[in-house]
């Protein structure tokens, strides 16, 4: 507890393997349990265990944790190598590993010649490769990702996605993204949990909390919409027209109905697929009837 | 960019204990600070300077301290020189207010504490990167003195070895005393000039008053709020030397009970500083 | 429709530094995103817009007016600047008032003007909390009230949304939205592509100080021969439609990664789209899905950018 707001609050999570998504509004207690996982902080009440340690040990939990900061956390007068051989070697890791392991990870970053240079003369990119790189350097079995795209340019995030994709993707090493850029964590992580007022609000695989309504389409049309909407209630389909494309209950035999109607009314189909909801829809929603319940 | 981690399934890689991790921090520390010209430079020149004075005190001992007996008490001398205060100030301004200051100004202790070493790991590394350059000025000239002196058969080898010995221990504590108070500034803000400054004052901020006023209002107690007196209290008894307006037990628990302040102060600020940003 | 703003041939160096080289665009009314990668000219572009710096060649005109020394333009528009540090001692309405004031205005039509500002980026809750209590969602909704609250004509926001969460980032774009279904005019930045596409299909795109893209997202991206349309249908017999769709002059490459998947590359997507319900529906093939995975600012970026 903190003063007077429980900062987490009887928070009971289990994570799994894999790749997990880490997403809260602020001060939902996201950057609280970050803190506890690696150790910082100790719970008032409860325990936790983190690969198979009690987080009251801290040292031992963060020897298997590799944590990206999401600030600036950089030391400006060493050189990229240099700062992350030094990690490597606070990590335990003896002089020789950590330099190998040090030039090892920063290609896998794609930190070419300007790991020699001082850290200071650097761009936004190449900061935040040093720092998944020194997050890296002990190859831990956690990796924790506070914001990882912050300040990148597209082809930066694109990037930084596609290592972050990797390593999560990799066996053996866990992954826990923490970011509000949803759509970026729905594309990375296979499980999420979403934390709101210190608790934990909803957790569970991607898939099954988005899966809506298996039995709707959405179709994309250009034309009128309106009218297509229509036409397909014409035929007894339950139909909507909203600003997200046209909906329409799946129903055997409504695509060709779909195709039937594009061609008659003149009309594009662009997209025809599953209703899928985007976390950002089911996170909204569901903050919401949390934030109303709580207020009850 | 290469698309495969450096190794496919995760190894075991053994990691070392906490004396190699803390032996990282304190050996890379300590090459950045001797890469420095100014700590270089500010070295050599006091530990000259001090050893120059001393060796001409010594040789001209009799010109310059008419009435010395030639024993330990000689040695005091040397001690009590105020360069050594001078120089030891400025080495831990130099080096010691941007130990902690620069890393809550980059944030760089986020990485430290994220790695497997608790906040006293890092306070104990600080303190190790620190203490052996300060006592560069506190120790060494003093430990020289003795021996140079017995080496021109000026003084016995007992009394000079018992001069070196007391000199370990004297500059062991002075040290310490500013070890730990250096770190504590250093710790509670993010711009080093500022710790830079805290040190000068505590230094000369409470010596020269306390200096000035105890003689003004005449109440030596007041001496007991300069460091430098309180060191030269417990100098005084240690070497035998005659003189002293406060008494050497009260001046060694307060440098004592300083340094442990300042260490716990510094400590528990470590712990308040919020290391995973919201 | 004269054009919001205009940039013909503008260039601006720093030294030898390069800030926009020989920077031509236009950008029209409604809102339009600012995209490029680090160092393209952005911050540059917006500088000038808002008359703070004076571009070394060219002409750069915000309607129709030159922005350097022209305190009257600078009325009619809002700035967000990137930057998150706000005066933290402020609260929130003290801040924006403070800032309406240095605009000019009476003390109690900042006042209201402040308040209203700050209803509208949902920031009532908090108006009276000093902003170094703001998290970044709260702080950039407090820097778009202050870019709203004396009325401008048109917002030029360098990353309205960076930081912010995800409540926070819908009020924005939405704030952003009525601002201008109301008839005002957007030029924002980001990098976060997805962002832009909610909200508008305009787009700059700006590269090494020079705009090589500028428009309709989709016309920019039929307009990419290089790189064909891809589509992908799932139907039951990929290669019978793959066959009735072959006769298409403009497909390029027709592939089946798997029995139930066609993926079609066309160069003109336009007549892909209006040609196929009626290939589909004649020829009563099942299809059970169809998407167009890089029809998208994210692709056109790619494609053209790299």
């Amino acid at each position: 507890m903190f003063g007077e707001v429980r900062a987490v609050d009887d928070l009971s999570v289990a994570i799994p393997e894999g790749a997990i998504g880490l997403v809260g509004p602020n001060g939902a207690g996201k950057t609280t349990f970050l803190r506890l996982l690696l150790g910082l902080v100790r719970p008032t009440t409860g325990t936790a265990k983190v690969l198979g340690h009690d987080i009251a040990e801290g040292v031992p939990v963060r020897e298997r944790i590799g944590y990206m900061p999401e600030h600036d956390c950089l030391i400006p007068d060493m050189t990229g190598v240099g700062l992350v051989t030094f990690m490597g070697r606070v990590s335990g890791l003896d002089a020789d590993t950590a330099i190998s392991r040090a030039h090892d990870v920063l290609q896998f970053v794609g930190v070419e010649e300007e790991r020699y240079r001082k850290i200071a003369e650097y761009s936004t990119g190449m900061k935040q490769k040093i720092k998944l790189a020194q997050a890296m350097v002990h190859d831990p079995q956690l990796y924790i990702f506070d914001e990882p795209t912050t300040g990148l340019d597209p082809r930066g995030r694109t990037e930084m996605l596609d290592l972050v994709r990797v390593i999560a993707n990799s066996p053996g090493r866990n992954v826990v993204l923490s970011s509000h850029l949803l759509p970026d964590v729905e594309t990375i992580c296979k499980y999420i949990v979403i934390l709101d007022g210190g608790h934990q609000i909803a957790a569970g695989e991607l898939r099954q909390l988005l899966s809506g309504s298996a039995d709707r389409l959405r179709i994309d049309v250009r034309g009128d919409r309106e009218a297509f909407a229509q036409r397909l209630r014409e035929t007894g389909l339950e139909a909507e027209a909203t600003p997200t494309g046209v909906h329409v209950a799946r129903k055997p035999g409504v695509e060709g109905v779909i195709f039937g109607i594009a061609k008659a009314l003149g009309a594009e189909v662009r997209y025809m697929g599953r209703e899928i909801r985007s976390l950002e829809e089911f996170f909204l929603e569901l903050v919401e009837r949390n934030e109303a319940a709580v207020s009850v | 960019m290469s698309i495969s981690l450096p190794t496919y399934t995760r190894r075991e890689m053994p990691l070392l204990g906490r004396r190699h991790r803390l032996r990282a921090i304190i050996v890379t520390g300590l090459r950045r600070e001797f890469k420095r010209p100014a700590v270089i430079v500010s070295t050599l020149l006091g530990v000259a300077l001090i050893v120059i004075i001393s060796t001409a005190i010594l040789l001209f001992a009799g010109l310059f301290l008419p009435g010395q007996a030639l024993d330990l008490s000689f040695f005091f001398v040397p001690a009590s020189n105020q360069t050594v205060l001078f120089f030891i100030t400025l080495m831990a301004s130099l080096v010691g207010s941007a130990l902690i200051a620069d890393d809550l100004n980059s944030m760089a202790l986020t990485l430290y504490l994220s790695r497997p070493i608790t906040h006293a790991d890092y306070l104990v590394a600080k303190a190790a990167i620190l203490a052996p350059l300060i006592s560069l000025i506190a120790v060494l000239p003093l430990v020289l003195t003795p021996f140079v002196a017995a080496l021109l058969g000026l003084f016995s080898w007992t009394i000079a070895l018992q001069a070196i010995g007391l000199a370990v221990l004297l500059g062991s504590l002075f040290t310490a005393f500013y070890t730990s108070v250096t770190l504590l500034l250093s710790s509670l803000t993010h711009r080093k000039s500022y710790a830079a400054a805290g040190i000068f004052a505590v230094t000369f901020g409470l010596t020269i008053p306390a200096e000035i006023l105890s003689i003004s209002i005449n109440n030596p107690a007041l001496l007991y709020a300069s460091p430098w007196e309180d060191y030269l209290a417990v100098a005084r008894a240690a070497f035998g030397a005659p003189g002293g307006q406060i008494d050497w037990p009260w001046a060694l628990v307060i440098l004592l009970a300083a340094t442990l302040v300042a260490a716990s102060l510094t400590y528990l600020r470590m712990k308040a500083v919020e290391v995973v940003a919201g | 429709m004269t054009a919001v703003a205009e940039a013909a041939g503008v260039s601006k160096w720093y030294g030898e530094v390069l800030g926009l080289n020989a920077f031509t665009a236009s950008f029209g009314t409604g809102i339009t995103g600012l995209v490029g990668p680090n160092g393209a000219g952005k911050s540059t572009l917006f500088k000038l817009l808002i008359g703070q710096l004076h571009a070394n060649q060219g002409t750069l005109r915000l309607f129709g007016e030159n922005p350097w020394n022209n305190v009257p333009l600078m009325r009619r528009l809002g700035y967000c600047p990137e930057h998150n540090q706000l005066y933290g001692w402020l609260t929130g309405q003290r801040f924006v008032e403070a800032l309406l004031r240095l605009d000019g205005m009476s003390t109690k039509k900042a006042s209201t003007a402040a308040t209203a500002a700050l209803k509208v980026v949902g920031l009532s809750g908090a108006a009276h909390r000093p902003t170094r209590t703001y998290s970044r969602g709260m702080r950039q909704r407090a820097k778009l009230a202050q870019a709203l609250a004396h009325d401008p004509d048109v917002l030029i926001l360098d990353e309205p949304l960076s930081g912010a969460d995800p409540m926070a980032r819908v009020q924005i774009l939405r704030t952003i939205s009525e601002f201008a279904k109301d008839g005002g005019h957007v030029i924002m930045s980001t990098h976060v592509l997805y962002e832009v596409e909610r909200i508008t299909q305009n787009i700059v795109l700006i590269h090494n100080g020079k705009a090589i893209a500028s428009g309709d997202i989709h016309a920019i991206r039929a307009l990419i021969d290089e790189h064909p349309h891809a589509v992908r249908i799932e139907t039951s017999h990929p290669r019978q439609l793959a066959q009735a769709l072959a006769r298409m002059d403009h497909v390029v490459s027709l592939e089946v990664p798997s029995e139930d998947t066609l993926l079609i590359r066309t160069r003109k997507p336009d007549a892909f789209y209006k040609e196929l319900p009626g290939i589909v529906a004649d020829t009563r093939l099942d299809v059970r899905a169809l998407e167009s995975p890089d029809d998208s600012l994210e692709a056109v970026f790619r494609y053209l950018v790299g």
